[in-house]
This record gives C-alpha cells, sequence and structure tokens, in this order.
C-alpha cells in the first residue's frame, strides 16, 4: 500500500513536470494528455495495440528485475533480445512444422539463443572472473552485429531494398483472436512462471536473499555460484523470448534495427518497479500505454512524440527520487522519535 | 596547555535504535597525545568521524579554539587543520610516494602541467622535517604497510593538519613495527601537534597516551591523566561493573571430543603478517570452551576458517571425527550451528520478513521445508516453525511477515539463536552473541547457552567479555596476535590472571 501511494505520487509529479513542459512550448496539457491516453486506451483495438506492445517491456523488464533481485547484474537484454529473435527466425526459416508444434518449438528456441548469450557472460565470470555488467554490455555490441551480418548475408531476402530476412513459415506466426495477439497470453504465462520460481521456490528463495545479503546466504549454506549461473540463464532465457516474439507477432522476419530500444527501455522498467515482479508487469504495460499514445498525441496535436521519452524519463527520476526520500525522512522521523525518548 | 577542541553534549542516533553517542563531552588539549577507548560499539569511531566531517551529528557541539565549527566533509575538516587516518590504507598503489602525497594539491606551471621537480622536492622536504625516512620516489606498491601508513600521515602533514585522528593505527602493524610509530607519533606531539587515536590495546594506550578518554556504549566514563592510571583500571572502566554476573555453569562432567581442530594456520596474502599461528583444540559434549581475546587478535579469521569462508594455509577441523577441512559451508553446517557478532551482514537479512530469515540453512538440510522433491518451498511449515521460535525463545513482535530490521537488537538476536539452535547440530559457535545486547537479553542468551550444554552439544564462545566468560564457561583458552598463549580451566584462574594473558600475551604471564 505504501508503495503504491510513492509510485502513484511520483507518476502525478512527473506528469505535472510534463505539463510545465509543454506549457513552455505553447501546447495544451490536458489537450495533450486526452490526445495520449485517448490513442492508447480509447477502443479495445487500440488496448490490444497498447498489450502486444507491452510484451517485449514486460519480458526485458522481468529478465532485468530477477536478476537485478537476486544479485547479478545482466545489462545483457538487448543482445540476448536480438540472438533469441534470431535463433527463431533460422527455425521458422528452415522448419516447418504444424503450428500446435511450431509455435512452442520457435519459443524454446528463442529462450535457448538468449540463455546461450547471457551464458557465455556467466562462464566468463566463472572462469576468468569477469564482472557480467561489462562482459554483458560488450556480449550486446557483438550481437547487434552478427545479426546484422546474419541479415546482410546469409539470411538475406534476394531484392529486398535493406537487410532482411524472408518472412518465416506461417505456422510460426503467432494467431490473433480478432486484435488481440497471443503473444500476450505467452507474456502472461511466463510472467506467472517466474512469479512462481521467484517466490516459491526454494530457488527463487536463495536468489531474493542472495541478492539482500549474499554473505548471510552463503554462511547459510546457499550455494552462490550454482545460483548465479541458473540467474543468468533464466533472465537471459526471458530476454530471448521477447525478441523470439517481436518476429513471431510482428514483422514475421528479422528487419534491421529490430527491437532496438526495447530492451533498454525494459531495464528501465525494472528499474522503476524496484525490480519486483508484479510492479515489472504493471509499469511494463504502463510505459507501453505511454510509448502506443505517444502516435496519437503527434496525429492529434502537435506535440512531438519525443515529449512521451522526457516523461518516461522524468516518471523514473521522480518515482526513483521519491523513493529514496521517503526513507530519509521516515529515518529522521525515527532518529526525532529516539531523541525525545533519551531525553525524556 | 589550552582547550584546542571541545565537544560538548554529542548525541548521534542510528535509526530505528542505536544511540550510539549519548550526550558525550569531551575537550583535547593543544599538543597532547589523547586516547579514545572504549569496547567496540562504544562510540570512538562515530565521535571521531562527526568531528572530521564525515557524519553528522543529531545535537550538540563541537568548539575549535572556541568557535563553534560544522563540516560538512572531510576537505572542510582539512581546511581546518584536522585530518583522519583510517584503519584501512587509502592510497593508489601504482603512484609512487610523492605523488599519492601531492594528489588533489599539485603545484602546477605552465598550461597547468604538474610541476614535478617542484612536487618532489616539497614532499622530500616534508619527509625530512618529520624524519620520516621515506622516499619519495618509490611505489606505493613496494612498500610495507608501516610505511604505506606513514605515507598516510605524511600526506595529511602536507596539508599542514595540526590535529591527527588515528583510528586503531596499530590493528595493521606488526609487533616490531609499532615502536617506530610510537617513536614518530611523540616526536610530532612534541613539535606542537594535537593527537588522537583510538585503540583497544591498553598497553598501548598506556605506553603512549597524555590522557586517555572511555567510552562505554555511547556514554563517556571519564577522561583521565594516564600516569594516574593502570590498565586494570582501565579495563574496568571499559567494561563497566554495574551487573555483576555469578557464574551460572555447572560442572556437568564432558563427554566425547566433538571439534578437533589441529595447527590451524593463517597467514595475510596482503601484509604477510601471521593472522592465525598453529591454533590446536578441542571442544567436548556439554563443554562450553570460551576464547579470550581483545578484539583483533585472529578471532574473525579463526570464525572464517572455520565456517568455511576463507581456507586455512594449514591445519585440519574435524567434527565427531568427519574431516571437514576442505568442506562447503553446506557440509559443515550439517555439524555447525553458528551465531555471528554480526547480525546485519552475516546472522541476518534485515530487509527479508522474520519467516525467511528462520528457514534459512533448514531449507537445505530439512527435507520437511520443502515440498515436490526440494523444489518449492513449503510456507505453511516455515510458518508454524517461525511460530514456534517465536514461542519457544518468547520473541517480541507483531507479525512473522514483517522485515527482521523491524526487531530490537536482543529480539533479532533470539531469533537467530532459535534459527541456529533448532538446526541440532553437534557443534555451536558462538562469536559474540550478547554483542550490543541489554542486560536482560544478555541473561536471557547465557540461559540459553547453558540449555545447549545440556543438550550434549559441544560449544565454542569467543567473547571480548571476561565476565561473560567467567560466567558460563568450563574452559577459556587466551588468542593474543593470532596465537592460544593459554589454555585454562575456568575455576582455576581469575580475571585479572585473563585479562593481563588477553593484553600481554603468554611472556607477562
Amino acid at each position: 500500500m505504501r508503495n503504491f501511494i510513492i509510485n502513484l505520487a511520483g507518476i502525478l509529479i512527473a506528469f505535472l513536470l510534463g505539463a510545465i513542459v509543454m506549457l513552455f512550448q505553447h501546447y495544451n496539457p490536458v489537450e495533450t494528455y486526452g490526445a495520449l491516453f485517448g490513442y492508447s486506451l480509447e477502443n479495445m483495438y487500440s488496448f490490444m495495440t497498447v498489450l502486444k506492445n507491452a510484451v517485449p517491456l514486460v519480458l526485458t523488464g522481468l529478465s532485468a528485475s530477477v536478476a537485478f533481485a537476486s544479485g547479478p547484474v545482466n545489462l545483457g537484454q538487448p543482445g540476448q533480445l536480438l540472438i533469441g529473435a534470431l535463433f527463431a527466425t533460422i527455425g521458422g526459416l528452415y522448419v516447418d512444422l504444424p503450428a500446435p508444434l511450431m509455435i512452442p518449438f520457435l519459443i524454446l528456441l528463442s529462450m535457448l539463443g538468449g540463455a546461450i548469450w547471457s551464458g557465455l557472460a556467466g562462464l566468463m565470470k566463472q572462469f576468468f572472473n569477469m564482472d557480467e555488467y561489462i562482459t554483458t554490455l560488450m556480449l550486446n555490441m557483438i550481437a547487434d552485429l552478427l545479426t546484422f551480418w546474419a541479415i546482410s548475408f546469409p539470411l538475406f531476402e534476394k531484392k529486398a531494398n535493406h537487410p532482411q530476412t524472408p518472412r518465416i513459415f506461417r505456422s510460426g506466426w503467432m494467431p490473433k483472436i480478432g486484435d488481440f495477439n497471443t503473444s500476450v497470453i505467452v507474456m502472461l504465462l511466463a510472467f506467472a512462471v517466474v512469479w512462481f520460481i521467484f517466490y516459491r521456490t526454494v530457488s527463487g528463495y536463495e536468489w531474493r536473499i542472495s541478492g539482500k545479503n549474499s554473505l548471510f546466504a552463503r554462511l547459510g549454506g546457499v550455494q552462490i555460484e550454482k545460483n548465479y549461473m541458473r540467474v543468468m540463464l533464466l533472465t537471459g532465457a526471458l530476454a530471448g523470448l521477447s525478441g523470439g516474439l517481436i518476429i513471431m507477432a510482428g514483422p514475421h522476419r528479422f528487419i534491421k534495427g529490430l527491437g532496438a530500444n526495447y530492451a533498454w527501455d525494459g531495464i528501465m522498467v525494472s528499474m522503476v518497479a524496484n525490480n519486483a515482479i508484479v510492479g515489472t508487469l504493471l509499469y511494463g504495460i504502463f510505459f507501453s500505454i505511454l510509448q502506443t499514445g505517444s502516435l496519437g498525441m503527434e496525429l492529434v496535436t502537435q506535440v512531438p512524440s519525443e515529449l512521451v521519452t522526457v516523461l518516461q524519463a522524468v516518471i523514473v527520476l521522480v518515482v526513483v527520487a521519491s523513493r529514496g526520500y521517503f526513507d530519509m525522512i521516515l529515518k529522521q522521523i525515527l532518529t526525532r522519535r529516539k531523541m525525545k525518548e533519551r531525553t525524556s | 596547555m589550552s582547550e584546542l577542541i571541545e565537544i560538548r553534549n554529542l548525541v548521534k542516533i542510528f535509526p530505528p535504535n542505536v544511540i550510539a553517542l549519548n550526550d558525550v563531552s569531551v575537550y583535547f588539549h593543544e599538543g597532547e597525545i589523547h586516547a579514545l577507548i572504549g569496547e567496540n560499539g562504544a562510540g570512538k569511531s562515530t565521535l571521531m568521524k562527526i568531528l572530521y566531517g564525515m557524519q553528522p551529528a543529531d545535537s550538540g557541539q563541537i568548539l575549535i579554539n572556541g568557535k563553534t565549527v560544522q563540516f560538512a566533509n572531510p576537505g572542510e575538516a582539512i581546511a581546518a587543520r584536522i585530518g583522519m587516518v583510517h584503519q584501512e590504507i587509502l592510497l593508489i598503489n601504482e603512484y609512487t610516494v610523492w605523488e599519492n602525497v601531492v594528489l588533489g594539491m599539485e603545484p602546477v606551471g605552465l598550461f597547468h602541467r604538474i610541476d614535478r621537480d617542484k612536487a618532489r622536492q616539497q614532499v622530500r622536504t616534508k619527509i625530512d622535517e618529520f624524519q620520516f625516512n621515506l622516499d619519495p620516489d618509490a611505489r606505493v606498491a613496494d612498500l610495507s604497510v608501516a610505511a604505506r601508513q606513514k605515507v598516510e600521515i605524511l600526506k595529511l602533514l602536507f596539508r599542514n593538519v595540526s590535529i591527527l585522528i588515528l583510528d586503531e593505527p596499530t590493528a595493521v602493524l606488526t609487533p616490531q613495527e609499532i615502536p617506530q610509530l610510537f617513536d614518530e607519533l611523540r616526536r610530532l606531539r612534541d613539535d606542537g601537534h594535537t593527537i588522537l587515536f583510538i585503540s583497544h590495546h591498553l598497553d598501548e594506550v598506556i605506553e603512549l597516551s597524555d590522557r586517555i578518554t572511555v567510552l562505554r556504549k555511547g556514554q563517556k566514563v571519564a577522561t583521565i591523566d594516564t600516569k594516574d592510571v593502570t590498565e586494570k583500571m582501565l579495563a574496568e572502566m571499559m567494561v563497566g561493573r554495574e551487573v555483576i554476573f555469578d557464574k551460572i555453569k555447572d560442572g556437568i562432567p564432558p563427554g566425547v571430543a566433538v571439534l578437533d581442530c589441529q595447527n590451524i594456520s593463517l597467514r595475510s596474502p596482503i601484509t604477510n603478517k601471521m593472522l592465525l599461528q598453529n591454533i590446536s583444540f578441542q571442544v567436548h559434549a556439554s563443554e562450553i570452551v570460551g576464547i579470550a581475546g581483545v578484539e583483533g587478535n585472529g578471532q574473525l579469521e579463526l570464525v572464517e576458517v572455520m565456517m568455511g569462508l576463507r581456507a586455512a594455509d594449514q591445519g585440519s577441523l574435524k567434527i565427531n571425527g568427519s574431516d571437514l577441512s576442505g568442506s562447503s559451508i553446506l557440509e559443515r553446517r550439517k555439524f555447525m550451528a553458528f551465531v555471528s557478532q554480526d547480525r546485519s551482514r552475516m546472522g541476518a537479512c534485515l530487509t527479508a520478513s522474520i519467516k525467511e530469515n528462520v528457514i534459512m540453512t533448514h531449507h537445505k538440510l530439512n527435507s520437511a521445508f520443502t515440498k515436490s522433491a526440494g523444489f518449492i518451498l513449503d510456507f505453511a511449515h516455515a510458518a508454524s516453525f517461525a511460530e514456534q521460535i517465536r514461542k519457544t525463545f518468547d520473541v517480541q513482535l507483531n507479525s512473522i511477515e514483517d522485515e527482521m530490521r523491524s526487531l530490537s537488537g536482543g529480539n533479532q538476536q533470539k531469533v537467530i539463536l532459535g534459527r541456529e539452535l533448532s538446526l541440532d547440530a553437534p557443534f555451536v559457535l558462538l562469536d559474540q552473541p550478547t554483542r550490543g545486547l541489554d542486560v536482560g537479553s544478555i541473561e536471557y542468551v547465557h540461559h540459553q547457552i547453558i540449555q545447549m550444554s545440556h543438550d550434549n552439544r559441544a560449544i565454542l564462545l569467543i567473547s571480548a567479555d571476561l565476565e561473560e566468560l567467567f560466567r558460563i564457561t568450563d574452559r577459556i583458552l587466551v588468542l593474543h596476535r593470532g596465537e592460544i598463549v593459554a589454555d585454562l580451566v575456568t575455576d582455576d584462574t581469575n580475571i585479572t590472571e585473563v585479562g593481563y594473558l588477553m593484553l600481554e600475551g603468554a611472556d607477562h604471564a
């Protein structure tokens, strides 16, 4: 409850600051916000688009949240996403199974791709004691160029005028029910599984405690190295899954610049959610509302869609700051109370 | 001599419930060596950190030369000519001595280039002025710890500091290096510098200081002239005498040897100092063995080696005949319960719930805590276990779902004791289990320890509190500079003898 109020207050303050920015630019804030939320929430179709766009945000956000809350600083979501997408694309181009088999096959393949990429960083930690936050960042660049090469040469669609692959087999496309893209179901399933692992299993318990106090966990008999590898593999698989679902739900092919900012936005989501699993889901959907609505805002009003980027950044700053500020105030109150106790 | 620094009614609170300094007033004269002594948690370091601008005080005043000052950071303190040397040495290893010393205030020439010759010359002048016997061109990485400490002091003198604060300067030194440091400090005093130093070692304090301030549990006990005191008096002031405990350990005959440590040695890879030297001892069933010693004489290292956090250079550790010398922590935990002195880092996870704290280790060793072949936690069982500990150990709490940090220190310790004792391990390692607790909680913990010995367990109690050791142990081992210098039957010795051995080692017995 306390958390909810802090977050809500942070968002409201951020919107107020956004309004001030708009006033400076002589835009009407009420109209602009109306257009923003109108475009993403006014009918079923727009809300379905919001949900579909939330899939990569939530999945990469979950990946970052689980990693950060358990200790490992996995910043490799962008690379893991790309490799996951590449794996799903390759599978979808060369294997043709009936849809009920094809879809799980491609999903698992994309998770495998992401896990291999994060597992590499895990191995480098284990064997050479290299910090994962450096290796995962470096692997992002390798993944970026590797996939660019793959779609420019071996997987290049002939006659295309920019780097992209041909479409994957139709059996690998995520089915749509009306406007509802079923990749959302996969996202919700992944969320449920991650929540269960994190809060109900022995491993999740050990990860959470290690993330908060690893010396205590170690002395309690927790095998830190083993858990580290598991966390890296799981979080890599989540990011890989988001890459696979982008391919399977959206363009059905690997296009240059695919998923460009999703993974970094996902890391931002996990930060603003303070690495909480449910919070990551909610903030992921909320940020998707903003991003989806930004298009409408640009169409209806004169406000450029970039303003939403500003708004997101302000939300992150204000929410994170108010969290720290609240703790500070709490400490001051406790100190004052103790001072009084002492003199009485 | 005039009052150089006046500290008036200082209060510092660490929320939620630690009063680190409670209305402390101290005066420091110009040109004296003033020692601050007290047990851990007495408030010595906090007092010095406030003076040095590292932490703000919650109330109270500091006056220097009669003027009120309030430093927001160490930089302001240095500008007011106060400098502090920390326990850990904070130098850049790859830089030379002079580079380290001038860092941050380099003399510059044309185009803001560092004037190297001038800088080196300035540093050399300072070294000669204070007769420090350092080579300005030596790389810090190649220096001994004692020399690095000198560089730290030189760094402050180079900034024209006249008040030097030293936090346990001898802790990192070998016994042979200590007299030289003391000579240098005396020389600085004779030059008109004021030196405040924090120490645990009473012999050093008496040898070096002019006056001594004793702190206990955040309050000042007294400030006294060194020439008027003895070590024994200081020890009494440090420990306090409000509570006289009677011995409550009954003489049940010890059973078979449970713990067997042989020849454990450990050398510091950084300073090459021997941290543990040929430690050998046994603890029998139903026996409580105490390890007495001034803090910093190898207790921490012994705990780390026994728990498997750190590998010893040599030696073996067996419990009930099983050799655990190379075993993982999890393997050791099947035989060992462990209560650490550091509740916030080792003993508990303060930001996790009480329930999550009590199931640690149990979740690995006892299958009743898990379902589905050990994959899923049984939260119902965890909750009933937590409630059971709450009842058996009389923990005052609102809900087992509350964060561990919402509890008072005493109640946290009860939760930890409850968790560890329910492990049913044959050997129990207690590292200052009553540290920072109030009298009532201490009483409670002591009775629990006695109860454990009735359950046939072998208990090793590491403590700096002599009264505690005399109250509940059968045997006392004295640890001095990493060596066991005495193995005494508690009933055949007395506080004075053990106190002396703790401070002076076996040579003076």
